[in-house]
């Protein structure tokens, strides 16, 4: 009889144990999968009331809604807590009972599970062992083999892709236009770079001699070297955006900026922001596909609240460095972040947030592997050099000039790489290896943001309302002034011979590199922000308006070309082997003629 | 083997003696090792605790879920010291607030567990009913962007179980959370 | 005017934003006027050092309580309300941390890394046991640890699981027990305690696919006699060990009549009957597999090394450094969310290099020790089949000293025990 009401109340509790532990189970699944307090709804509608002020309705159902988030998560945990203890106390009756249930019979099982003879039961047991020991290497090998074939995945895009035909093509190309005034610069120029003694660092002198001659490569702001000379070869001279006449892709940019495209092997870097991000973002030079985008995000220093800046420089407008192996870019919140070829991130900084009443525009400069960065705002004068895979400080110079917009270049002269920086008073020359001071020469006012240019063994700088300087880059002597015309926001840029610059009240005007006469004007109705560049004998600008003026880069400074290509553009164009890489205001596209 | 348990009667058999010698290695084994680590947990000082270092805590909301208790033991503490008593709190109201009530469109808190207590012009005291606080950090978050970060996260060492991992340890993107000694059981800012 | 006051609030705010990201002070402390004082705050920190005596206290009463129940008297009563008082007080009360088996993992930290000091309630609750162990059995087992006492408790019949499959199935506290301290030592983890069962039923909350686990344990445990114990728990497989070689030990009652009753109520099937060896097996042959076992040791030993040796590189995936590392690496794919580990390295200004070299230790560490863990898993199984392999004739009943748990139920089944019982009285 007792028997019987054990084994009734252990059947009535086993019930009542599994029933509810389904229960406590589906109910901790809905609250796991729905946490009220954290519900996006609440978010969103919070988010909604944030926009549109004083909307009662809107707010009352927010309150509302929060209540009842409240109370749900508040009552279902006090619901979990007792259900628990009712488990709990369920389940002891249920054992209890059982026990004494059970507590007649003694532990006898009614049939003999193993066999009499140890000897047997051992040799089974050598054989399961046996078993367990073969399915365990089995598991260890599919296991092995399974997560190897992960592992070989994640480190496949190590390797860039670079096109070989591309700079098999860069090697077969002759030197046929010899008689221009370009190749003649550049040829004087790779003399004196392979004289160049040890003065500079040997390293960076040789992956700066490799960058500098290779033309599948635009790795900064004006091209290699920031110097506005390109060594790409056969160069499209006409396209149209409206038409698509030999535009071989245009790609959307996600945010705005000011800064030009690099390239480097078959990517092209540029960057963007906006008060929500600051990105790089990395495009597909063959067909103009968005590869990567990276974020700025969490960089110590970094602040919260964007610096100020004015419309027409943004937290963008500096252009990014590449050395084929890192990309680097600034913004004006002073982050400076640099990714290798695939978008990992490899490391960021703050440089200090700057202190800049229009923001801050400096572009990077790519010396071998050193990522040279020019900063010089109202808050911190100085220049840097980083290691570009690592963000190690190379060295770092006090400067004295002041707050400059500015970027820097690299000029050869007197046998050996020099570092050009535009100030507010002077140009100065670095050796880009170790920071040590070349030459100084004062002269400039104002505000200063075209950057220098060199050909020659002479430097060239400008600023208006103030004077366009010619530097003997070897004895550091000023040549010459000149100011019939001079740039405020374009860069100059010059050969053996002469001079051209663009100003912002719509003058392209050449002088004589050697004495500073103004040989030709052409006045157009426009304006320049975007810089010449001199490609094959030609020098290419646009105007703001989009029109593009292709001009002979000689001593005539006659006009080959112009056209509208149908967009905007404030950008410097880069250029390679048969492309050019523009950023329009309406996006970024890709040049190259059709065949 | 059974022979040689028959050919030799004496109690000092080869498994008697197999035991001895396992016995003596056994022992040495526990002497030496209890020697050994006595002298490491003596001579270090123990880290005993589990707390979170409110300058490494990026405020990412784990410690409210990942807690082995059904209520995290991490919860906000208030150090008044620190706190400007601000009017418009980066911990109270949620940022971009347009009226300083205490509506629920403003507040941060999801449970309402931050009480505000007019002090003097301009000034608010504000204090946390843990009883209410779920740990989700949304609150020093706020704090630490917009104000002096006088909210931040601790383990309540009376509620925490002192696990010999603490779970929320392994999920700590920061790697904020590390064993303190007797002395160090609450990291305050002062 | 507050209007007012916090529309400057803002501007000021957004102001010091810029600037001073980092900075503490953003807002003065405020000078009051009223006479406000700042509250007190009292943060409660319990009494660890009173815990620790008492747990100590506790842990070694208990211990010796049921050796002298087992050994002593012979009787299961003082081990039963012993396993009511451990579930009680080291399970519910006070959550089952620090255990003895989790123990284990610090004692291996301890040892390997030398910057760690081990905690003196581990390090008391890891040797205590060992000791008492060496000393009287497996009398921590017994009910002293809640995790056993639990499983001994809800226990109601006692369904045998055949000795071949056991003996197979005795082979993973071993590997739990390597791989616990391979994580252990190389920083990754405390798999034992993170994996722990019955914790979760302790605590009453806890991950909810533990809870279900440890509860479907205790289901089995309720017709098999501590399923955790003998297949799972890492530091029973080094109990084990120290139980070989006791001092002193529960016995068959002495004047054995052979019922058979005891090898039947036994749980953890610790009792061998008498066995006569019959097989009609060549001496040459059963010297000769004992040999190939002993050959083929030393080739198990490496080949189990080697395939841990290759797995390292998988199974340091455990490892927080090495996640974060991967995720480093594989952020080239934009993202929608942001990685609160990929912000937090690079908001401390982390540098993948420096990632890189530790990671790198790391790995070889894994290498290193995955290896010895691959050995030691060889070895035990190369040792659980030449101990297979011997033959040994019993003549009567006899307690397999590595598999007691000293619960003392056979006591209360064995008929001559009863009348020794009435003699004591």
């Amino acid at each position: 009889m007792r028997k019987a009401i054990f084994r009734n109340v252990a059947v009535v509790s086993a019930i009542f144990v599994a029933s509810f532990a389904i229960m406590l189970i589906t109910n901790y699944f809905q609250v796991r999968s729905f946490n009220p307090l954290q519900a996006d709804v609440m978010e969103t509608l919070k988010k909604i009331n944030d926009e549109n002020a004083n909307n009662v309705a809107l707010q009352e159902q927010i309150r509302q809604l929060d209540l009842m988030a409240r109370r749900a998560y508040f009552v279902n945990l006090d619901h979990l807590k007792t259900g628990i203890y009712l488990l709990l106390a369920m389940l002891g009756v249920l054992i209890v009972c059982l026990r004494f249930y059970f507590a007649g019979e003694k532990d006898i099982p009614g049939k003999q599970i193993d066999v009499v003879d140890d000897w047997i039961i051992k040799t089974h047991a050598r054989k399961y062992v046996g078993w367990f020991a073969s399915a365990l290497v089995a598991v260890a090998l599919v296991f092995v083999f399974v997560t190897a074939s992960h592992l070989r995945g994640t480190d496949a895009p190590n390797t860039p892709s670079t096109d070989i035909g591309q700079i098999a093509a860069v090697g077969d190309e002759s030197t046929a236009q010899g008689e221009s005034n370009v190749n003649q610069a550049n040829q004087t120029r790779q003399g004196e770079e392979n004289t160049v003694q040890g003065n500079s660092d040997d390293n960076a002198t040789q992956s700066l001699t490799t960058i500098d001659n290779a033309s599948d490569i635009s790795s900064g702001f004006r091209g290699n070297n920031s110097n506005a000379i390109s060594s790409a070869k056969n160069i499209p001279d006409v396209w149209d955006l409206k038409t698509g006449k030999n535009i071989a892709w245009k790609s959307a940019i996600p945010k705005h900026g000011f800064n030009s495209p690099v390239v480097s092997g078959n990517k092209v870097f540029l960057t963007g922001a906006d008060e929500s991000a600051r990105e790089i973002y990395c495009y597909d030079l063959r067909t103009g596909k968005l590869l990567w985008t990276l974020a700025a995000t969490n960089i110590p220093g970094s602040p919260q609240v964007m610096p100020k800046t004015t419309d027409d420089t943004g937290l963008a407008s500096s252009t990014a460095a590449t050395n084929g192996k890192q990309v680097c870019a600034i913004f004006a919140t002073g982050d400076l972040l640099c990714a290798d070829m695939d978008g990992k991130r490899l490391w960021a900084k703050n440089l200090g947030v700057p202190d800049n009443h229009y923001g801050y525009a400096s572009s990077l400069l790519a010396f071998g592997n050193s990522l040279i960065v020019q900063y010089d705002n109202t808050n911190a004068h100085k220049v840097v050099a980083l290691d570009m895979a690592t963000g190690n400080e190379v060295w770092s110079k006090t400067r004295t000039d002041k707050i400059t917009w500015s970027s820097p270049t690299l000029v050869f002269a007197n046998n050996r790489a020099q570092l050009i920086l535009m100030g507010n008073p002077a140009i100065t020359a670095y050796n880009p290896a170790n920071g040590e001071q070349y030459w100084r020469v004062d002269g400039l006012s104002g505000e200063v943001a075209s950057s220098p240019c060199g050909a020659g063994g002479l430097v060239f700088g400008a600023s208006e309302y103030a004077a366009l300087i010619a530097v003997d880059a070897t004895s550091g002597k000023k040549l010459w002034t000149a100011n019939n015309y001079l740039p405020e926001i374009s860069s100059p840029v010059a050969t053996n011979e002469n001079v051209y610059l663009g100003t912002t009240y719509g003058v392209l005007a050449c002088y004589d590199a050697k004495t500073g006469a103004l040989k030709h004007s052409h006045e157009l109705e426009t304006e320049f922000y975007s810089s010449p560049m001199i490609v094959e004998g030609r020098l290419y600008v646009f105007s703001n308006d989009g029109k593009m003026h292709i001009y002979t880069a000689d001593s005539e400074f006659t006009l080959i070309n112009s056209f509208e290509t149908g967009a905007k553009t404030f950008a410097t164009p880069a250029f390679i082997d048969g492309k050019i890489v523009v950023r329009s205001e309406e996006g970024l596209y890709c040049v190259a003629t059709k065949k | 083997m059974n022979t040689t348990e028959q050919s030799n009667p004496n109690p000092v058999t080869r498994r008697n003696f197999l035991r001895m010698s396992g016995s003596i290695v056994a022992g040495g084994a526990i002497a030496s090792l209890s020697g050994v680590l006595m002298k490491n947990s003596l001579a270090g000082e123990t880290d005993y605790f589990w707390q979170i270092d409110p300058t490494k805590c990026t405020y990412c909301g784990r410690c409210e879920t990942n807690c082995v208790l059904s209520i995290s033991a991490v919860k906000c503490v208030h150090t008044h010291k620190v706190c400007g008593y601000c009017d418009l709190c980066g911990g109270y109201y949620r940022t971009n607030v347009k009226d300083l009530n205490t509506a629920a469109e403003n507040m941060r808190c999801p449970t309402g567990a931050i009480k505000r207590v007019y002090v003097e012009d301009p000034y608010f005291e504000y204090t946390i009913d843990e009883s209410l606080c779920i740990g989700c950090g949304k609150c020093a978050k706020g704090c630490n962007s917009f104000g002096n970060g006088s909210l931040y996260m601790q383990v309540k060492q009376d509620l925490c179980k002192n696990c010999n991992e603490c779970k929320i340890s392994k999920v700590c993107p920061s790697n904020a959370i590390q064993r303190v000694p007797y002395a160090k059981a609450y990291i305050l800012k002062d | 005017m507050k209007r007012i006051l916090s529309i400057i609030t803002i501007l000021f705010l957004g102001f010091l934003a810029s600037t001073t990201t980092y900075a503490q002070d953003r807002f003065p402390r405020p000078d009051f006027e009223s006479g406000y004082q700042y509250p007190a705050t009292h943060y409660a920190i319990p009494n660890e050092t009173l815990w620790l005596f008492v747990d100590v206290f506790l842990l070694v009463l208990m211990m010796g309580i049921v050796a002298w129940a087992v050994i002593r008297k012979r009787t299961r009563k003082p081990v039963f309300w012993v396993s009511v008082i451990s579930v009680a007080y080291f399970g519910f009360f006070r959550s089952g941390c620090v255990c003895s088996i989790g123990s284990v993992q610090n004692v291996a930290l301890a040892l390997a890394d030398k910057s760690y000091t081990i905690p003196l309630a581990a390090l008391l609750f890891f040797i205590l046991p060992i000791l008492f162990t060496f000393l009287f059995g497996r009398v921590f087992c017994a009910g002293v640890c809640p995790m056993g006492a639990l499983q001994e408790l809800v226990n109601v019949k006692n369904y045998r699981i055949p000795r071949s499959v056991s003996a197979v199935l005795g082979i993973f506290p071993w590997i739990y027990l390597f791989l616990a301290i391979l994580y252990a030592i190389t920083r990754t983890g405390f798999i034992i305690c993170r994996f722990d069962p019955f914790i979760g039923i302790f605590r009453l909350s806890g991950d909810i696919g533990l809870l279900i686990f440890g509860a479907l344990l205790l289901l089995v445990a309720v017709f098999t006699g501590r399923p955790f114990c003998r297949f799972m728990c890492p530091y029973g497989a080094l109990l084990n060990l120290f139980s070989r070689v006791s001092i002193w030990r529960a016995k068959i009652t002495p004047s054995c009549i052979n019922c058979e009753l005891c090898h039947k109520a036994c749980p953890v099937d610790a009792i061998r009957a008498p066995y006569n060896n019959k097989v009609k097996e060549s001496r040459v042959q059963g010297v000769k597999r004992v040999l190939l076992y002993t050959i083929f040791l030393p080739v198990m030993v490496t080949v189990a090394a080697l395939m841990m040796r290759s797995m390292s590189d998988s199974i340091s995936r455990a490892n927080n450094d090495v996640r974060l590392y991967d995720m480093v690496q594989g952020e080239a794919t934009p993202k929608d969310h942001p990685v609160p580990e990929l912000e937090s390295f690079y908001g401390a200004g982390g540098t993948v290099v420096e990632l890189k070299e530790r990671v790198d230790v790391i790995l070889a560490d894994f290498k290193l020790y995955a290896t010895f863990a691959g050995g030691l898993i060889g070895l035990v199984i190369g040792l659980t089949l030449l101990g297979l392999s011997v033959k040994r004739s019993r003549k009567s009943y006899e307690m397999d000293d590595a598999q007691c748990v000293n619960c003392a139920r056979c006591f209360s089944y064995c008929p001559q025990n009863k009348i020794i019982e009435n003699k004591i009285q």
